[in-house]
């Protein structure tokens, strides 16, 4: 898998060279056998642009990134050529440098920012420390570095006395993420390496960081390579994009070529499996199969096992790189026939008009609203406090309101999806909705009844406990903590059975057990049964986890963000996978997500609602085409800008970069939330009443299930004869 | 988010019974879908032995045994098991002047490891206190373990006050120096010359350290997702206890285990050696008693006398700190799996059979 | 707000734990049936002594008084152990207190020395191991380490007692400072008694075979972590990353051993004392068991305890000095 220098050299000539990668392979001794996670990749970086970086997990990324700075960990060996091309100076052939040489390149040339920022500050060194040894190692001045260090953080919208002053543990994730961009480019350097810098943050924040990183990139004149798993992140900040599988660069192309014209058959599914807001749910499709291991990578085309268009060649052939154009290549034998093999269909005609959805599903939404509720709660409150010590009378409790007064209702055969940030209370109040959680004020009823009551008082005529418990089921966010280790399958899968079938014997058991998981793609089932839950993959275990909650023929189930834990490709053959159970065993769904996109995919094929929750509260409900396309609430309005897109620059009508819509990045802390409407710290369109008084929740359009907490659904409410609070000064996080 | 009122996560846990009538309640469900098939599956009674068999009985014993330190541990502990139990039947108990005093050990067979200064054998001196010793052991490592698990993993489970207490308790513990303590008990209560009361005299205060770190695992597993959904699958408290949590705890039980038994030996040993506990038979800390007091460390003819109990008491513990070393792998899942033969041989890339020293607990 | 509250905390904890132990020695001495307290009285009733002379003996040497009632008696002894009145010896007849204030320093000398050089050997073969993970030094050096942990303190204690003073002569085999040399800041005193002390403190050395796996253990973590990668690539020398990063990380953790071998080290310093007959706490607190000496050994107990406890506050308070996560438990924001 080579290209031929001549091409490489035409399609630079658009843009200047800044990095060139030739033959670049890294292996690990394994004992199982040479293991090649890195396999003759080549790429040239251009000057000042920058350059995506796409593939799944375990697909050679994070190596290139490191290679990039001839900095393979052991025991891994990098070979092949790595070149750096200064500005009017000789190249620098990096993996020739010796130690000095090589510390003078890394960080002052090209610097790194990498996944774990929690962990990539040293815990007992406050972070300007951090900053001047960088310095003083480089034999930097410490003043002059000091201010840039104080302006870069100010760019990123920190407080640099506050964030300079502070151990890492005293700041949040997304603040540990910014100071280390910061950090990254204290000593000015021409190329910045991110390895999915964003991906441990919250959607808000991770959009918020990859404006930033455009504006940083202007003023910098940087050159910056972005590593992701996540396409629609990165399609508005890159100028090109390499999208990797199995350790090789599968196809690389501008931005616009890939997302438009992808000419790999994997861009191309993947590009379908992958959530989003625009394109039509019935087109996106899970790519088939799983990605090959570093050992064992198929002969040929290293896609072809999964490949609708595989033949004989791809078997035996690596195909090497194609020129769709001069700055198009696609490693593909096939890549003329993928467009009709995979269609995709230019999402930009089949957009329809947001008024043409509106009254798509909506009808299963109206039928039930006159119903009995199955699950219907009632102004839920849920305060933690803070554990109180036997010697701890000398301090005020804190307490975090973790769900602040929600009322909702769940029909028969409802779903409905929680969105929001992480500490916003969506799964506590999922967790009280089914039970798991009490609350401390309001209700939760379970088919008019009170769940807490009939517990209490152990069971009233018609309902126990014990058939409440039955009813609400759990399926968690991470498949490896959901099952006992200690566990086979067999006995996660039998637990509910056995408390709830106890007519049926052993073998009854296993055979039932074993049909659900042939069922569910777990195929042959034998194979499965006795397995212990590290023997699966993460997407096996997430399918035991939805079995184990489904064997209790449940009424509703709480799936605490059952995908985000599973690579892109698998995300909407899982949700498929629950949809479709949820069709067979007749429950409803209290979903929780972090993200429109999946938000939307469910919400849209159950025919759901959408609910947004910020800071204990529900701010938003309504269905998906409301609250994607109509969203009253600025809250709803931020997190659907939040929302990657795979078109170019399409959006809300909001500025197609910049353009943040939320004043300040950080989120407020739970302990302390801010009076009155608790987004009016962050909302562009606050105003004096917003600090004083709490909306309620307001009828925000036609459509019925359709509500917001927002003054400004109201007409005739004083706020709009009230001062607006928003000024133009840079603020920064409480 | 941070902690949670925990009456409230434990109370979900007392389902009424009710029978099932899942089937009767259906709301269109499930139950006649294409799932509800009749068996094709006959296990036996053998398949199922035979399984018990192999997760109880094979797989510790072929984990144990592809382990050197294991290896080794686990013959030495057994035998001084062998010696407690069947060794006083073999061993005559030491009688005064069988032999002639202070006879250098190796030199005759009837007194394989040398006489003391009245002629008693050591060798029979040392097997016939090894019942009482592991008497103490047994009854002191039990204590330990038993208090520890159950006062941790109640402060941990239930929370609130009696966390609070039980937590308060623990420090006190902690915070208290145990061998002075034991000394001025075992002077002031009348234990007598019990070797079980004895035993769990010695380990009255060392339970701390295993109760607090009980209690900051159960804290984290009780937040587990699959300890929440057996709770929503109403699985009733006890069970969850011993069958989701307990096997959680299993390696630093048995570090504790093993590091309570060592306790015992040198604190039993040391105190009989100071002369406080009362005795009425010969044991390792009464010989090395006896010994001091003759002078046997400035007397070359006698250092043997000296030498013979130490080595017991050294030994010993070396096999208890290996068998515990090696012991937490046999809770290991992914090591188990790869010595089940009813389990399915996987690779299993990730786990490498290298030894880790640095269980939590370590010595 | 998170650091005051934990020192308070931990203050309240230490007020809590001496109090535990007091009212303790008050339970053992005043109200276990067959108590100390009733078999003075009777003992001096038998040598004749007049009960209302016996009592008042019995409160001065203990500091209870017989004739109060229980609860009024529980005060009185609190607060004489609080404003430092232990009793008086019934063997030595001076006030116990007077006696113990001379014995501690010289177990603090022998108890501090140990517990610093355990701990640097200990961190010192921990990090060389580390660096040698897996090579022949490693393994020798964890095999070393299970050994010296399987080794009572006292069993070495013997060891050198015979080899290094009774045969080879090198080393007293008793006592804690060199006779005939008076007492002072003078050199041959000092030489003297830190030769009385090598044996003793050689003998605590068993508690480096722990430290030095737990340094291990810490160390690989260490040398695994994101933040040491990063500060490779930043380019920062040598010295830097091995003091500041790998040092400062992997021996911070090792507090929590630390902080127990003071506990274990000062119960150990009992059979120690007795074994060199070395005069300290130790020595006393035995010497009063064998006498019968109640209130010295209630005393001694006290006392032991309180030191540690103090011990385990000073570490705790000066920790939160080096480590800016001491104490905050929750102190992630959110």
């Amino acid at each position: 898998m080579t290209i031929s220098q001549t091409d490489y050299e035409s399609s630079s000539a658009k843009g200047e060279t800044i990095m060139e990668i030739r033959n670049a392979s890294v292996s690990f001794d394994m004992e199982r056998g040479d293991s090649r996670v890195l396999d003759s990749v080549d790429l040239d970086v251009h000057r000042n642009e920058v350059l995506g970086v796409v593939g799944e997990s375990g697909s050679g990324k994070s190596m290139l990134a490191s290679a990039l700075l001839d900095a393979i960990v052991d025991p891994g060996v990098l070979t092949g050529d790595v070149t750096y091309y200064p500005k009017n100076e000789t190249p620098v052939d990096v993996l020739d440098l010796d130690k000095q040489e090589l510390k003078e390149f890394r960080w002052e040339q090209v610097s790194m920012v990498f996944q774990g920022a929690m962990s990539s500050f040293n815990p007992v060194r406050k972070i300007s420390t951090h900053f001047i040894e960088t310095l003083n190692a480089h034999d930097y001045n410490v003043e002059e570095g000091m201010e840039r260090a104080q302006q870069l953080l100010r760019d990123l919208y920190l407080d640099p006395e506050r964030v300079l002053d502070a151990y890492p543990h005293e700041l949040s994730g997304g603040m540990k993420q910014r100071a280390l961009i910061a950090l990254s480019l204290i000593l000015e350097p021409e190329v910045l390496v991110m390895d999915e810098p964003t991906a441990a943050l919250d959607l808000l924040m991770q959009r918020s960081i990859i404006s930033l990183l455009q504006q940083i990139q202007e003023r910098y004149d940087l050159t910056i390579v972005f590593i992701t798993h996540d396409l629609p992140l990165i399609a508005d900040l890159t100028d090109r994009i390499a999208v990797m599988y199995a350790f090789e660069v599968a196809e690389l192309g501008p931005t616009e070529e890939m997302l438009e014209r992808p000419a790999h058959p994997y861009t191309r599914l993947l590009l379908k499996s992958t959530p989003n807001l625009e394109s039509p749910i019935d087109e996106m499709q899970p790519v088939e199969g799983s990605a090959p291991d570093p050992v064992n990578v198929p002969t040929g085309c290293s896609f072809h096992p999964r490949c609708p268009l595989a033949d004989d060649t791809c078997k035996m052939n690596d195909p090497e790189a194609y020129n769709v154009d001069a700055t198009h290549h696609v490693h593909c034998h096939h890549w003329e026939e993928s467009a009709d093999a995979i269609p995709m269909t230019e999402s930009s005609t089949s957009v329809e008009s947001p008024t043409d959805r509106i009254d798509r599903p909506t009808t299963r939404a109206t039928r039930r609203s006159g119903d009995q509720p199955l699950v219907s709660l009632d102004d839920v409150e849920v305060h933690f406090e803070k554990e109180k010590g036997f010697f701890d009378f000398f301090s005020d409790p804190e307490t975090v309101k973790a769900v602040d007064g929600i009322s909702l209702d769940i029909y028969e055969q409802d779903a409905v999806v929680l969105v929001g940030e992480s500490g916003c209370g969506k799964t506590t109040l999922g967790k009280a909705a089914v039970g798991l959680q009490r609350p401390t004020g309001g209700s939760i009823n379970y088919r008019g009844e009170d769940i807490w009551d009939v517990h209490d008082s152990g069971g009233s005529g018609t309902l126990d406990w014990g058939e409440i418990r039955r009813s609400l089921q759990i399926v968690h966010q991470d498949p490896g903590s959901s099952l006992n280790p200690h566990r086979r399958v067999k006995t996660s899968l039998e637990e509910p059975l056995k408390r709830w079938h106890d007519d049926l014997d052993g073998n009854d058991r296993k055979q039932r057990i074993l049909g659900l998981l042939d069922h569910v793609g777990m195929s042959p089932p034998e194979d499965y049964f006795e397995r212990y839950p590290h023997q699966l993959s993460g997407g096996e275990q997430q399918r035991v986890a939805i079995i184990r909650a489904m064997l209790m023929n449940p009424d509703l189930i709480l799936a605490d963000e059952p995908v985000s834990a599973l690579d892109v490709s698998l995300r909407v053959e899982m949700m498929d996978l629950m949809i479709q159970l949820q069709e067979m065993f007749d429950t409803s769904y209290l979903f929780i997500s972090h993200d429109l996109s999946n938000a939307r995919y469910i919400a849209e094929k159950t025919g759901g609602r959408i609910g947004v929750v910020y800071l204990g509260e529900l701010v938003e409900i309504g269905p998906p085409e409301q609250i994607l396309h109509n969203p009253q609430h600025p809250y709803t309005q931020a997190l659907r800008w939040a929302t990657p897109e795979l078109e170019l620059a399409a959006g809300m009508g909001d500025d197609q970069t910049g353009g943040s819509p939320i004043r300040n990045i950080d989120i407020p802390d739970p302990t302390n939330p801010p009076s009155g409407c608790h987004y009016h710290t962050r909302c562009p369109e606050a105003r004096e009443v917003c600090k004083t008084d709490s909306p309620a929740s307001y009828q925000a359009s036609d459509a019925e299930s359709h509500r917001a907490a927002c003054f400004r659904t109201l007409e005739d409410h004083e706020y709009w004869n009230s001062d607006s609070i928003v000024d133009e000064e840079e603020s920064f996080d409480g | 988010m941070t902690d949670h009122t925990i009456e409230d996560l434990l109370s979900d846990d007392e389902p009424t019974e009710t029978p099932d009538d899942g089937d009767a309640r259906t709301d269109g469900g499930s139950v006649t879908s294409p799932f509800d098939v009749v068996s094709q599956y006959e296990e036996t009674r053998r398949d199922r032995y035979r399984k018990l068999y192999d997760a109880y009985v094979y797989a510790p014993v072929s984990i144990i045994w592809k382990d050197w330190r294991a290896r080794i541990g686990f013959t030495i502990v057994a035998f001084y098991l062998l010696m407690g139990t069947v060794g006083p039947l073999l061993v005559d108990e030491a009688v005064v002047a069988e032999g002639p005093a202070l006879a250098q050990p190796f030199e005759n067979w009837a007194y394989p490891l040398g006489t003391d200064d009245m002629g008693r054998d050591l060798f029979s001196q040392v097997v016939n206190a090894t019942p009482e010793m592991l008497k103490m052991i047994t009854s002191g490592a039990l204590f330990t373990v038993i208090v520890g698990t159950t006062v941790g993993g109640i402060a941990g489970y239930k929370g609130g006050t009696a966390d609070t207490v039980l937590s308060s308790i623990t420090d006190v513990f902690i915070n208290i120096p145990a061998f002075p303590l034991v000394m001025v008990l075992a002077l002031l209560l009348p234990i007598g010359g019990n070797p079980w009361v004895i035993g769990i005299l010695l380990c009255v205060a060392s339970w701390g350290g295993l109760a607090r770190a009980i209690r900051s695992q159960v804290l984290t597993l009780r937040q587990e997702p699959f300890i929440e959904a057996a709770r929503a699958i109403g699985v009733p408290t006890p069970k969850i206890v011993f069958k989701e949590i307990i096997p959680h705890l299993m390696p630093f039980v048995v570090i504790n285990l093993t590091n309570a038994a060592r306790r015992v030996i040198f604190e039993a040993a040391a105190l009989y050696y100071l002369g406080i506990l009362p005795f009425e038979n010969l044991n390792w800390g009464v010989t090395l008693n006896l010994a001091y007091t003759a002078g046997a460390h400035y007397r070359p003819q006698a250092l043997h006398w000296f030498i013979v109990p130490m080595v017991a008491i050294v030994f010993i513990s070396i096999g208890l700190i290996l068998l515990g070393q090696s012991l937490d792998r046999v809770f290991n899942p992914r090591v188990r799996a790869r010595h089940e033969k009813t389990t399915e041989a996987t690779e299993d890339p990730e786990e490498g059979d290298g030894t880790n020293t640095d269980v939590v607990g370590g010595l | 707000m998170a650091t005051i509250d934990w020192r308070i905390r931990r203050l309240a904890q230490t007020v809590f734990t001496v109090w535990a132990v007091t009212t303790l020695s008050f339970v053992l001495v005043r109200l276990m049936p067959g108590n100390p307290m009733g078999a003075m009285v009777r003992q001096l009733e038998q040598q004749g002594v007049d009960p209302v002379r016996a009592r008042q003996l019995v409160e001065l040497r203990l500091t209870i008084d017989p004739n109060e009632p229980i609860p009024i008696a529980y005060v009185d002894y609190i607060v004489n152990v609080l404003s430092g009145n232990l009793g008086q010896s019934v063997y030595y007849a001076e006030p116990v207190t007077q006696i113990l204030a001379q014995a501690m320093p010289w177990t603090l000398f022998v108890l501090s020395w140990s517990l610093f050089i355990s701990f640097f050997i200990g961190i010192v073969a921990g990090a060389l191991m580390a660096y040698w993970e897996g090579g022949k030094f490693d393994v020798g050096l964890t095999s070393w380490a299970i050994l010296m942990g399987s080794i009572p303190y006292y069993v070495l204690a013997f060891l050198l007692l015979i080899f290094l003073a009774y045969r080879l002569n090198w080393f007293p085999t008793s006592g804690r400072a060199p006779t005939g040399v008076p007492a002072g800041f003078n050199w041959p005193f000092i030489k003297g008694i830190v030769h009385h002390a090598t044996l003793p403190v050689l003998s605590m050395l068993v508690a480096s075979g722990v430290a030095s796996l737990g340094m291990r253990g810490n160390s690989i973590r260490v040398l695994g972590s994101d933040y040491l990668r990063v500060a490779r690539l930043r380019g920062l020398s040598d010295t830097t990353i091995s003091t500041q990063y790998i040092a400062r990380n992997a021996v911070l953790p090792m507090y929590t051993s630390f902080l127990i071998s003071i506990g274990e080290m000062f119960g150990g310093s009992v059979v120690l004392e007795q074994v060199f007959q070395y005069r300290g706490l130790g020595y006393y607190l035995l010497a009063a068991t064998y006498q019968r000496d109640y209130p010295l050994m209630m005393g001694g107990f006290v006392l032991i305890t309180v030191a540690v406890v103090l011990a385990l506050l000073i570490a705790d308070l000066t920790y939160g000095l080096v480590d800016p996560r001491a104490g905050g438990q929750n102190s992630d924001s959110y």
